[in-house]
């Protein structure tokens, strides 16, 4: 009877889940593109040799974890911060939660357009602003070293909401009377943060930096906006370079290899954010701390 | 029992009711498809929206001429190749609803590897291009069939200050000893301005400079071997990058796209700019600091930007679907669209036409550039040539490494995409 109610999950999951992994893993054994005239020819595992020799590959995974890497950290940092600020009772708060929220609900080509605006050279606000403190003016999407710092700013400024909201969720399940309790017995605000609030939202966290790396890794439309992935290919992201292939070269079966590459990736990050929360875990319960 | 049948009897009336409106309905189809024949064959063509909004009063027109065939023109996305991922989704999914397809210059080859075009010199003729400028006939024929009927031409253009200086340069070097004068007098804040952001403009622009160098992207008559790491392209990788390290172009090109070239120089920024014919208006316009004072100049074999109408495998009426191109392209509409919105015409008459001059002043220029224009190359792969070269030249541009090393690697990288390409290309 269980089984049978799970049967429309499960079928749900298998058709928008299983099915596109399956045909993927199937497309990537394949020659499929517009050389062979978009038909499919089994070429053994020449699209992954391809893969694992592909330098291009391995630098936008570097690129794509530093990327993910910073602006997830960031934004978990920034939002519980701010997710702190929003749980205090302040005035006006109801608006004060709408304002935050709103960067996050630009769609991202728009926001995207918006931050290669404010970081034009010489032309950007950002750039007057340098002026006006008698600065010279910086390219700050020119610049292949530093660039992409800026694609990591612009994402930490607009999905920080997100984890904030995520996190204040958190927050108010949190039982007031622990804090007061905690209170009177004479801890700070530092110990009941340390002690309290943190072990309690580390599930939250662990939510919230889950979806973000999710997304973080597979970052494309910022990057395609802000930047087309340069300079110097600096930006370039497995997304942008997935995209790349399927629909600039028309090269599918490598593009579904790329894609599954990237798969992988996201994979095996989001198995150790797990493992770490579990061993960490068996540490407290058996009275360590990590 | 009698409330039983009540409703039964309510019932009755409605139903006649039913009865006698479908019956009128059929009579109504019956006599609708009687009197005016057949329906009209709709013809569906998608278009980057800018070309839509141009084309319509034209579509109006024809429309409103013509009772058995119709236009239906779709709006695509403005951007190139946001208007290529809609057009090749549609075709991926087998059954594309779009009859003709406006389309770039670079895509032709791509789409007719892929099987996605119909030939046209079946509908057409052999001689379709014949009276077309030559620079205007290149890249619309590939694998020995014609694809495209070019629409619009379109070549790159270098623009300068007609308050800065006399005359125009003639030559790269001329270009660059100008620019340089005028930056370091503190004339004007750049010398030159040009699209050095990482995308398919970069390509556009290195070529035309390889050209100026006397050097070609693919080695002649051997077109599977690139011809990156020449003495000639070394030399013109040299030379862009020598614009961006001598302060001529600002640091800032390597994001740098056709708008925001056409800021800066709008702006009175810079002395000369690279950019398309489209250029020329937007300068004109109220907001520009430099109407008035513009002057535009091909050095030679600019690189060709043209757009074309391709025609759809499996369209449904191909006849009518060629009728439609051959209209479109055709000299009356082009010179509508010439004198109403300064599209460049591809015919050389209308590129003669001492009238039409009198309205485009760039009229000249453009049958000039359009003698000789640069194709960049004619392969199903061509997407990834450009891509590996932008790669270096971006890294070359952004001060990593020299223009030997950058070639040498262009070069080894085309290399193996035109090997695994094989025959195709």
């Amino acid at each position: 009877m269980t089984l049978l109610l799970l049967l429309p999950a499960l079928a749900l999951a298998a058709a928008v889940f299983l099915w596109p992994l399956l045909r993927y893993g199937w497309l990537s054994l394949q020659a499929h593109s517009v050389l062979t005239a978009l038909v499919p020819v089994p070429n053994g595992g020449a699209n992954w040799q391809r893969l694992l020799a592909d330098g291009r590959f391995w630098q936008d995974a570097a690129q794509t974890l530093r990327f993910a890497g910073l602006s997830v950290g960031l934004e978990l940092l920034l939002g519980l911060s701010l997710a702190l600020l929003l749980h205090r009772p302040l005035p006006r708060r109801g608006l004060v939660r709408a304002v935050v929220l709103l960067p996050w609900a630009l769609p991202t080509t728009v926001m995207a357009l918006g931050w290669r605006w404010i970081l034009n050279d010489p032309f950007g606000p950002l750039n007057g602003l340098l002026r006006s403190l008698g600065l010279p003016a910086y390219g700050f999407l020119s610049e292949p070293r530093s660039t992409w710092l800026f694609t990591v700013l612009a994402d930490v400024w607009k999905t920080t909401p997100f984890v904030a909201l995520l996190l204040l969720a958190g927050l108010q399940a949190i039982p007031a009377e622990l804090e007061e309790a905690l209170r009177l017995e004479g801890a700070n605000a530092w110990q009941r943060l340390q002690r309290l609030t943190l072990p309690l939202l580390a599930p939250y966290m662990l939510l919230a930096a889950l979806f973000r790396l999710a997304q973080a890794l597979g970052v494309f439309d910022l990057i395609q906006v802000l930047t087309g992935g340069g300079p110097a290919s600096s930006t370039e992201s497995l997304a942008l370079y997935a995209y790349l292939n399927a629909m600039r070269f028309l090269d599918f079966g490598y593009a579904a290899t790329v894609m599954l590459g990237m798969f992988a990736l996201v994979l095996g990050l989001s198995a150790l954010v797990l493992v770490g929360q579990a061993m960490r875990r068996r540490w407290a319960a058996a009275g360590l701390t990590p | 029992m009698s409330a039983g049948a009540q409703p039964h009897l309510n019932h009755r009336p409605r139903q006649r009711g039913l009865a006698a409106l479908a019956a009128l309905l059929v009579l109504l189809f019956c006599a609708g498809t009687g009197l005016a024949g057949p329906r009209p064959v709709e013809v569906s063509v998608l278009m980057p929206a800018p070309f839509a909004d141009a084309t319509a009063p034209l579509v109006a027109a024809f429309n409103r001429d013509h009772r058995d065939l119709q236009i239906a023109v779709t709006r695509g996305p403005l951007d190139t190749e946001a208007l290529s991922d809609l057009a090749i989704s549609s075709l991926l999914l087998g059954d594309t609803p779009y009859d003709l397809l406006l389309m770039d210059v670079t895509w032709t080859p791509k789409y007719a590897a892929a099987g996605w075009l119909e030939p046209l010199e079946p509908l057409l003729g052999a001689d379709a291009l014949a009276g077309m400028a030559p620079g205007a006939q290149l890249g619309n024929a590939f694998a020995g069939h014609l694809w495209r009927l070019p629409l619009v031409a379109d070549m790159g253009l270098i623009y300068w200050r007609t308050d800065l200086m006399r005359v125009p340069p003639r030559t790269l070097q001329e270009l660059r000893d100008s620019a340089a004068q005028l930056e370091g007098r503190g004339v004007v804040p750049w010398g030159y301005v040009w699209q050095g952001r990482q995308y398919e403009g970069l390509s556009c622009v290195f070529l035309e400079v390889l050209r100026g160098f006397g050097g070609h992207w693919l080695r002649p008559g051997e077109e599977h071997e690139p011809a990156l790491d020449s003495p000639e392209a070394i030399a013109a990788a040299r030379w862009l990058a020598g614009l961006v390290r001598s302060g001529i172009t600002p640091e800032a090109v390597a994001n740098v796209s056709e708008a925001d070239a056409l800021q800066i120089f709008g702006a009175g920024e810079a002395a000369f700019m690279r950019n398309w014919p489209y250029a020329w208006a937007e300068l004109q316009k109220p907001g520009s600091a430099v109407a008035g004072r513009v002057g535009v100049v091909s050095l030679g074999d600019g690189t060709q930007g043209s757009w074309g109408l391709s025609m759809l495998k499996g369209s449904a009426h191909p006849q009518q679907a060629a009728a439609v191109m051959r209209w479109f392209t055709g000299e009356a509409s082009s010179r509508e669209l010439a004198e109403r919105y300064g599209y460049t015409p591809v015919w050389q008459s209308l590129l003669n036409d001492p009238q039409l001059q009198q309205q485009l002043p760039l009229l000249p220029v453009l049958r000039q550039a359009l003698a000789s224009t640069a194709l960049r190359p004619l392969t199903p792969v061509y997407a990834q040539l450009s891509d590996v070269l932008q790669r270096q030249l971006s890294a070359l541009i952004t001060g990593s490494g020299s223009p030997e090393a950058a070639m040498a690697e262009a070069q080894r990288q085309s290399q193996l995409i035109l090997q695994a390409a094989g025959p195709v290309a």
